[in-house]
């Protein structure tokens, strides 16, 4: 698997590795069909307003925009399958296969290292939501300091996590209705119809104005966030979003003299002192220092 | 010369009047053998009745000549017109005997026999006891449901699509010669074929009493059924003038019998009394191999809690997701843009 430098230097700029390329094609496979599914769905939900027959029309109307849903439906479906698959086995052979050489493979071990994935939702999540808050409502200057994934991200993760559970069994029943309800009561076709259609109209505003809001619109990352393209953020980005695993990286990567103060000014917890005033960037310091063979592999750190 | 000299204006004239005649609308060869048009051509032509709504008397000719009845004189359908200027008509009776000769019988035509379909349906006065019904005159007449459609012919050559097959047209020429009889005959069948409606124009025309609340609730309907059929996959496709979707008729008129036949759904009769309803969704024509369960589905859904309590909670729970969810990150997203709008505000107070 390719390895992925923590840190590298373009242009005299540190940037911080975030996706690996598989993980950017998933997302990219994610994003197309969502937009597609969106656009050939919607004109059906809403079924009685003006412009839901003109956008239907630009897919082939119902001659063709359900075949265009269904195919849709089916890459997404094949690429959640793909992206579970990948994730559970790289816990299992990282995580859990360790501990069973250890011979720690209890259910309380099993737990506590499931517990401590980066993406599963913990404590200082919910102290960083306060913190958050009390930024926003200017109690503080400072903003919280988030480590490699915030709440934010983790709520970008697994609110479509679940929305595309939901939405794929209850796409699959109405597709294959005649064969579901040969097993199952015909009531269930209206239940699967109320939850595809009102769990895809909450993703699809969540997505398309919360997600896209916080990584494309927001003023910091205007007029479009490239790390889904490029899987790495800029330095700016990780100080004021990830300020916690930026200190962290920075310290692996022996750079802690290169640390920024944190977004707003606030103490720099690897000096607990003053705030460091760390100078701009020199771009041929930053290259010729950075120590690009300090990698990581690909797929989400574990 | 003299009769060279009177000849020569009178051709003239004559040759004008056979063009005239040749390129006159279809409509002016058609039933206006009354001249009525000679008035009710003019598009402003209007009174205000006894009970102070605006009539509107104007007749388009071009219309009405696309429209199934444009064989039929005025006087077929008005029959208490005998003079003109003429009084105030009366509302016109549609099982009236009109001018028209039924082909087949070489009778005059009449769509009486509709009367005892539709009194014998869910939609007649009395019920199967003979017993009136209550409020009866709640229940249709023809002009509640039927206004005078337009011809919607098919071509069937290659493909079936919308409108005239001129190679169809061809075959008919061999035989017939009046060009007027072919198109009408042509546009009559092709018509009749399919239907003269789209299903959305199906499900807005019953809509007009099934949605009505009123209607409803003093009828004990359990359904406002245009609203409810609209929520369905149908609905929504029939609302995008989808014309291969079932409307209202599909599943309710039992299958080789007329529209007027429909029968409530205790009547044993009904296609959707619970004993017949499984088979309507299985026909070939919709979903083939459908098990009687699948008809179970809820093609009228009401959002209430007594009478679906499944749904209304399953449907809250979405909507409290939904809610819950998007509510307070709108919130965030807000304030975070006010903070980076504002961002040396402050609640302290700076000495």
């Amino acid at each position: 698997m390719k390895k992925y430098p923590l840190i590298i230097n373009k242009d005299g700029k540190k940037h911080f590795y975030r996706l690996s390329l598989d993980l950017r094609i998933q997302h990219i496979i994610l994003a197309v069909t969502v937009i597609v599914l969106v656009l050939t769905g919607m004109p059906l939900k809403f079924s009685d307003t003006t412009w839901a027959p003109y956008l239907y029309a630009i897919f082939g109307g119902s001659d063709m925009a359900p075949v265009i849903h269904r195919i849709s439906g089916v890459f997404m479906g094949s690429m959640f399958i793909y992206h579970v698959i990948s994730i559970v086995s790289q816990i299992i052979t990282k995580k859990i296969l360790p501990l069973k050489k250890e011979g720690k493979m209890t259910v309380g071990e099993v737990t506590r290292v499931l517990l401590r994935l980066p993406m599963i939702p913990n404590l200082k999540d919910g102290k960083d939501i306060i913190g958050l808050l009390k930024y926003l409502l200017y109690f503080t200057n400072v903003r919280p300091e988030g480590d490699e994934f915030t709440w934010k991200e983790k709520f970008d993760y697994w609110a479509p996590f679940w929305g595309m559970f939901i939405i794929g069994f209850s796409g699959i029943v109405l597709w294959n209705k005649v064969i579901a309800t040969q097993i199952l009561p015909g009531e269930i076709l209206n239940l699967c119809l109320i939850a595809h259609s009102d769990e895809a109209l909450l993703a699809a505003l969540f997505l398309f104005i919360w997600h896209w809001y916080n990584v494309h619109f927001s003023t910091s990352v205007f007029p479009m966030g490239t790390v889904f393209l490029t899987g790495y953020l800029s330095e700016e980005l990780m100080v004021e979003e990830h300020y916690y695993y930026y200190v962290k990286v920075m310290t692996k990567e022996g750079l802690e003299d290169e640390i920024k103060p944190p977004h707003g000014g606030g103490h720099n917890p690897t000096t607990c002192g003053e705030p460091k005033i760390v100078p701009p960037d020199n771009p041929s310091d930053t290259a010729t220092e950075s120590p690009n063979n300090t990698t990581q592999q690909g797929g989400i750190s574990l | 010369m003299s009769l060279k000299s009177r000849s020569g204006p009178l051709s003239y004239i004559g040759i004008f009047v056979l063009l005239s005649i040749y390129f006159l609308p279809s409509g002016a060869q058609g039933s206006d053998v009354g001249n009525c048009l000679l008035c009710h051509k003019y598009p402003g032509l209007s009174r205000v009745d006894e009970n102070a709504e605006m009539r509107l008397l104007y007749v388009n000719e071009e219309i009405f000549n696309k429209s199934v009845h444009a064989k039929v004189k005025c006087e077929g359908c008005h029959t208490d017109i005998t003079k003109i200027p003429h009084e105030p008509v009366k509302p016109v009776n549609c099982l009236a005997v009109c001018h028209i000769i039924e082909p087949a019988e070489e009778q005059k035509f009449s769509h009486k026999s509709v009367e005892k379909f539709l009194a014998d349906s869910v939609h007649g006065t009395k019920d199967q006891n003979g017993i009136e019904k209550p409020f009866p005159e709640d229940m249709p007449t023809c002009k509640d449901c039927h206004d005078n459609p337009m011809f919607r012919p098919l071509a069937f050559v290659k493909k079936v699509r919308p409108g005239v097959a001129e190679d169809a047209l061809g075959r008919c020429r061999v035989c017939h010669k009046k060009e007027e009889f072919i198109y009408r005959f042509y546009n009559h069948i092709t018509t009749r074929l399919h239907k003269s409606r789209s299903p959305l124009n199906i499900a807005e025309s019953c809509g007009r009493c099934h949605d009505d609340p009123e209607l409803v609730k003093r009828h004990n309907l359990s359904t406002m059924a245009g609203g409810s059929y609209g929520q369905t996959f149908h609905g929504k496709a029939a609302n995008l003038l989808d014309e291969s979707v079932p409307d209202c008729l599909d599943c309710h008129v039992p299958k080789g019998q007329s529209v007027h036949q429909m029968h409530g759904n205790d009547d044993l009769r009904a296609t959707t009394h619970p004993e017949n309803r499984g088979q309507i969704c299985g026909s070939t024509d919709c979903h083939p191999g459908a098990s009687p369960q699948f008809a179970n589905y809820q093609v009228h859904p009401e959002f209430n809690k007594e009478q679906e309590p499944v749904t209304y909670w399953f449907t809250t729970f979405f909507i409290v997701l939904t809610g819950g969810t998007l509510l307070p990150l709108m919130g965030i997203l807000f304030l975070d843009l006010l903070r980076r709008l504002f961002p040396n505000a402050s609640f302290k107070r700076r000495n």
